[in-house]
């Protein structure tokens, strides 16, 4: 049996955590530079209070109904997501965190020392909302794409409380049924659109299809999920836990930016944080994209992006700042106030097996990032860092709704009255 | 430049401590004083009702929600949109203060309440911390 947990507009509901003067509001959180809304608790859904808008679009309609609005208080989710995930982990001996708020859970081992899986969804829900304050849906399925199917079901199908549970093919069909096929997990826009045209248009009329022409109309991927759909694993738990094969660091400025030095800091973060998200994976970076634009909406659009191939993958921050440096001057151009920058890993290779080279010696010093992310760790993000990353704040985020860092700093810890 | 990597005795260093092989972590507080990480917060208690049970304006609060409040136990909960630390009386569903100057509130069903979790822990800071230097006006 697979589950997966994971939060309710997680954001959103990590803002009321230690804010009850907010628990019963509608509550939305907005993204980096408070440009849209990225969550909306269920309360301000009920309010129709639409996703992913640009916030100044519906300034009015937030004020007009009372919503409460926030910036993205990353330093408190990241807190509370670990807390989260440290529960989870009690339910289960193998526990994959797929993203900040979910969790897949592989029951191998003691599969059938569990009698009543619904039952045991609840009780992880309980312990969750009561040692962290954070309500969460539990699925369980017979394969790990059915398990995200019951985590649909849970949060957004009528008639769940919170749990849904797969444990047999029969069982799957009432839910196939009302979901679409953009709503299965590895389904993406592309397919969706070539499946409707076919006239596929539920999950159920996907599960139906045969997996063979599957495969030769769309991918292997496409028919693996076919076949996870009527309960055949072919994800194996090594794949559902596959390393992101593309990582990014991208960001809009508070505030224009025209100073050569001050975008090669800004890249020089961004690769900074790249370069920590591969560590964290055990990735290196063969090919990394370094781009800066200035705004759509500007007279004249500029936009840049160019490849670096590395001689060597690595995944050492100052070798990443230092190709960051060596590209910026096909990027910069004097007089484009540049809105946007960022940097990615579109090329990855695995750390276990690299091939080396004759002509280029590795020195990639993989202690030297280890003790650097122990300090950072250990001291807080940023304590550490390359110097052409700068001190400069100029370019850092707007977050004019931030909410206090409650866990994480001594000057945020809630208030008791007494 | 060659370099030999071979390090050399000079002689001087005199001797190993003995004590060496007996380092040990040292105390941890946290270890002391937090039974449950995940469950756990730290609050800073703002007024005088709870002086009979020890905790004064500004000293620290450790909350535990893992732990279920019993009968008299001290505790932090949400009354009314508005983190409040009293004893709880469950039976006559009563805040009640540690100080005679409060009367208990009883809790009506019109109220917004939840238990937040059981006080096991305060903490009298009697050298005033930097870091919590801003909240103790």
């Amino acid at each position: 049996m697979y589950g997966l947990v994971d939060a309710t507009s997680f954001y959103a509901s990590a803002e009321k955590v230690f804010d009850p003067s907010i628990r019963n509001k509608p509550v939305v959180v907005l993204t980096n530079n408070d440009g849209c809304i990225c969550a909306a608790c269920p309360i301000a859904k009920r309010l129709g209070i639409p996703k992913f808008t640009p916030y100044f679009q519906i300034k009015e309609l937030l004020h007009k109904h009372g919503v409460v609005i926030r910036s993205s208080n990353y330093e408190l989710y990241a807190d509370l997501s670990e807390r989260m995930m440290t529960v989870i982990s009690r339910y289960c001996d193998n526990q994959h965190i797929y993203s900040i708020d979910e969790s897949f859970l592989h029951f191998d081992r003691f599969n059938k020392a569990i009698s009543n899986w619904h039952e045991y969804g609840h009780q992880i829900r309980k312990a969750i909302w009561k040692e962290t304050r954070l309500p969460v849906g539990v699925g369980f399925g017979l394969t790990a794409t059915l398990a995200k199917v019951a985590n649909h079901a849970a949060k957004k199908l009528d008639g769940f409380d919170g749990v849904a549970v797969i444990d047999t093919i029969e069982s799957a069909s009432p839910i196939l049924q009302r979901m679409n096929t953009s709503d299965i997990w590895g389904i993406g826009r592309r397919i969706t659109k070539k499946l409707a045209e076919q006239n596929i248009h539920t999950a159920f009329e996907l599960a139906k299809q045969n997996p063979k022409d599957i495969r030769q109309q769309f991918s292997v991927v496409t028919e693996r999920t076919v076949n996870e759909l009527t309960g055949i694993s072919c994800l194996s738990w090594d794949e559902v836990k596959a390393p992101k094969q593309e990582i990014f660091s991208t960001r809009s400025f508070g505030q224009r930016i025209t100073n050569y030095n001050v975008l090669n800091a800004a890249l020089a973060s961004h690769a900074s944080i790249v370069a920590k998200k591969l560590r964290q994976q055990s990735s290196q970076v063969k090919k990394l994209m370094v781009f800066a634009s200035n705004s759509p909406h500007d007279d004249y659009y500029y936009k840049q992006a160019i490849a670096y191939p590395f001689a060597l993958p690595t995944n050492n921050t100052s070798q990443l700042a230092q190709a960051v440096s060596l590209v910026l001057p096909q990027i910069y151009q004097s007089g484009i106030n540049f809105y946007r920058c960022g940097v990615g890993a579109i090329e990855l290779a695995g750390n276990k097996f690299v091939q080396g080279d004759l002509f280029n010696i590795d020195n990639t010093n993989p202690e030297l990032m280890k003790c650097f992310d122990n300090i950072n760790k250990r001291y807080g993000a940023g304590s550490i860092s390359v110097a052409s990353a700068g001190q400069s704040e100029k370019w850092n985020m707007k977050r004019h709704f931030l909410s206090p860092q409650y866990t994480t700093n001594w000057y945020d810890i809630p208030k008791i009255t007494c | 430049m060659k370099v030999i990597p071979i390090y050399i005795e000079a002689g001087i260093s005199g001797f190993e401590s003995p004590a060496a092989e007996y380092k040990e972590l040292g105390l941890s507080l946290d270890k002391l004083l937090i039974r449950h990480p995940n469950a756990t917060f730290i609050g800073q208690a703002s007024g005088v009702s709870m002086q009979g049970v020890g905790i004064f304006d500004g000293d620290l609060l450790i909350v535990d929600r893992a732990l279920t409040a019993r009968n008299g136990d001290v505790i932090v909960a949400n009354y009314n949109g508005c983190f409040v630390c009293k004893i709880i009386d469950k039976q006559q569903a009563r805040l009640l203060s540690a100080s005679k100057h409060h009367q208990p509130i009883t809790i009506s069903p019109d109220d917004d309440f939840q238990l937040e979790g059981v006080v096991t822990r305060s903490i009298r800071l009697h050298h005033q911390a930097p870091e919590l230097k801003a909240c103790m006006v």
